[in-house]
């Protein structure tokens, strides 16, 4: 079997846009998460929604600063 | 002019010709003759590269397999790399590289270092073998005078034979020499012509085995005698595409040392008159697409350095922060990253790196080269492959054995990163060859880093809805905690009031959404069955309502928001009366076979009332909101 260039998962090109996007998208859901924990009152505060939106807020802001990190030259 | 030699160099001469003679004797090494011996020596740099192209023929009656050559152990002990490369005929075709190893004939004397080329197959009786054997050296160019002054060139002695040593009869043979031009002090005159930098020794003929005849040359060579004492190659691959290369060294100068004070003015005024012997910059050769250079040492970026790229190769010129005069050293550090797919690739499910060993460096002795090759966390099965010997090399697995585990910590690593080391000494421009590292790696290890930037993130949000859900009050009785706590529970029945509100609104939306489709349609069955679904819906709301509002009224904390929430109601109930009784009409009308005109009039008053009773119901839930 002929040995095969290995080549990122994601074209390195992207990195600097996929963090860009990827940060600002985690942001908002930080944001939502925060507003929500500011206005609802300790009574009505619902734990499922309180995970979902922190579980997706930190998927974003995960992969954000990863690409963060591989656009500025740290690879990980 | 006689050269005086270095005493000890003499003597060892001396003895070597002794014994060569007993070896004469014992001859009688099998039956090859070399029918023609050129050798060409290249004495312009620090290394000296002597190709030597034989013609071996076969003269005795059974099949050689093996061609021996040898070497004085002086010269052995500098040999730095060895090749051989033949071809069989009697005229020169296509080349082999020949298999070479080091063997000790029976009856050879001590004082030779002896190297078998092996022949792919045997060489027949009257056959031809054209042989090209490439020698390298180190230290074999000898600074004399040893120490110099600033505005003196560097004079060195070369030592050689002008005879092929050689286990075997030799015909006819040549020996040239090519200086690197510049003034030649002296050399051996026996047999010699010097023509331009250009030294011509023979031709000899039908010469016994083991014909020595010392030569030796004593010339100006101002090249760069760069010599690192240790370089330290850094290899380290990430899948997110790049392989970062670090490369630290420790160059000297290994020529003759300055002598006396080191004068900056009269460097600068004339660098090639005054330091002639220095050097000043150093040319690195690096891998196309090579990118994020950097040249630095302890103190920080060093910015005298150049960079041109093509699609061949990226060069760096990096100039240290003094030029390098005989004995001077400096230390620094050059890093660059390189893609990965021009380095790394995949076959029967390994991995492996695929790289040059040596560095980039131009023209650089490496006394001691340190390659690590520093994997990806959660490599497996590794293993390394190098074209050549390798005097000490450790390869640590971390996991499998932990008494040696070697492991690079770096960004976002738990178990730390394997490690292989190579090392070799005396690496020279030659020994720049692909090696390659295998490794099993899985792509889900890729997404360990991203994993536990996730994990911190998430919990720093669980954190925060930890705090959130902690009571933190000290004194659970104070009138103060209490009628917290009772706020908190009339905020909660508020929200859930402002809720049902919401549905309110909405179920007033579709009543008017139906009252618009009967328009378009003129199906009075299925508005009357919207306003029946509409009504039950209010009564389900208004049931949920009661239980809360009867909470809310209890409690102490909500005499201020009281007051607006019956208001709230009493517009609700007004409205949802208004707009039952709108719809009746226009369905009514519709069943009437009204004129339009007719139709607004009759319900044109009412609209009004309930866009307004509306707007009062929106601000009083925006007011609310705001309590």
């Amino acid at each position: 079997m002929a040995a095969k260039a290995i080549s990122s998962p994601v074209p390195v090109d992207w990195y600097p846009t996929l963090a860009v996007i990827m940060v600002s998208v985690g942001l908002m859901f930080t944001a939502t998460f925060f507003i929500y924990e500011a206005t609802s009152s300790r009574r009505s505060r619902s734990l499922a929604k309180e995970i979902t939106t922190a579980a997706v807020a930190s998927i974003f802001l995960g992969f954000g600063s990863l690409f963060v990190l591989l656009a500025s030259g740290v690879y990980v | 002019m006689a050269t005086p030699l270095p005493p000890l160099r003499r003597g060892t001469l001396l003895l070597l010709l002794a014994i060569l003679v007993g070896v004469l004797a014992s001859a009688a090494r099998a039956d090859l003759v070399i029918s023609k011996a050129e050798r060409r020596v290249d004495l312009t740099s620090y290394i000296v590269r002597v190709l030597a192209s034989l013609k071996v023929e076969n003269v005795g009656p059974d099949p050689v397999s093996q061609v021996l050559l040898a070497f004085p152990n002086i010269q052995a002990k500098n040999l730095a790399a060895i090749r051989a490369f033949g071809s069989e005929g009697k005229l020169k075709g296509q080349s082999i590289v020949l298999p070479i190893e080091v063997v000790q004939p029976s009856g050879a004397p001590p004082e030779l270092t002896f190297f078998s080329a092996l022949l792919p197959k045997p060489l027949e009786k009257g056959k031809t073998l054209h042989l090209d054997v490439l020698t390298v050296f180190t230290h074999s160019l000898q600074p004399f005078p040893e120490e110099i002054t600033q505005a003196e060139a560097q004079l060195v002695v070369y030592q050689d034979s002008a005879h092929y040593l050689s286990p075997y009869p030799v015909k006819t043979q040549t020996l040239t020499i090519r200086l690197p031009g510049g003034r030649v002090e002296s050399y051996t005159r026996q047999n010699a012509k010097l023509v331009d930098s250009e030294l011509k020794y023979g031709p000899f003929q039908d010469l016994p085995p083991f014909s020595y005849s010392p030569v030796i040359v004593h010339f100006e060579n101002n090249n760069p005698f760069a010599v690192a004492k240790e370089v330290v190659r850094e290899i380290e691959i990430s899948h997110w595409g790049n392989v970062q290369i670090t490369e630290h060294y420790n160059i000297i100068h290994g020529g003759a040392r300055l002598k006396g004070e080191f004068s900056r003015i009269d460097y600068q005024s004339r660098p090639y008159v005054r330091g002639v012997s220095s050097f000043r910059h150093l040319i690195a050769r690096l891998p196309p697409r090579a990118h994020s250079i950097y040249y630095r040492d302890e103190i920080g970026n060093i910015s005298t350095s150049h960079l041109w790229g093509d699609s061949k190769k990226t060069q760096l010129e990096i100039e240290p922060r003094f030029p390098l005069f005989g004995g001077w050293q400096t230390t620094f550090t050059i890093g660059y990253g390189l893609p990965l797919q021009d380095f790394v690739f995949t076959s029967d499910g390994k991995r492996f790196l695929n790289i040059t060993f040596g560095s980039p460096m131009e023209e650089i002795l490496i006394e001691k080269l340190i390659v690590k090759v520093v994997l990806p966390e959660g490599s497996k099965d590794i293993e390394a492959s190098v074209p050549f010997p390798i005097k000490q090399w450790q390869e640590v697995i971390f996991q499998d054995d932990w008494s040696v585990v070697q492991v690079k910590y770096s960004h976002l690593d738990i178990v730390g990163r394997p490690v292989v080391v190579l090392e070799k000494p005396d690496v020279i421009p030659e020994h720049n060859l692909y090696f390659q590292v295998y490794y099993r790696f899985s792509n889900i290890s890729l997404l360990r880093e991203p994993m536990m930037l996730i994990t911190g993130f998430f919990l720093l949000f669980v954190a925060c809805i930890a705090y959130m859900r902690t009571d933190m009050s000290i004194s659970k009785n104070s009138p103060s905690y209490l009628a917290k706590l009772q706020w908190d529970e009339v905020q909660a029945t508020v929200q859930k009031i402002q809720g049902i509100f919401e549905q309110y609104l909405a179920v007033h939306d579709k009543l008017e959404g139906s009252l618009r489709d009967l328009s378009r349609t003129g199906d009075t069955q299925t508005c009357k069955a919207a306003r029946k679904a509409a009504d039950a819906q209010f009564k389900e709301l208004s049931k949920e309502l009661k239980p809360l509002l009867t909470s809310l009224q209890s409690s102490p904390q909500s005499y201020q928001i009281w007051p607006k929430v019956e208001d709230l109601i009493a517009k609700e109930r007004e409205m949802q009366e208004k707009l039952m009784t709108r719809h009746s009409t226009v369905v009514d009308s519709f069943e009437k076979k009204l004129r339009g005109q007719d139709v607004e009039n009759r319900i044109g008053q009412q609209q009004q009332k309930i866009a307004a009773l509306r707007q009062e119901v929106e601000s009083l839930l925006e007011y609310i909101s705001e309590i």
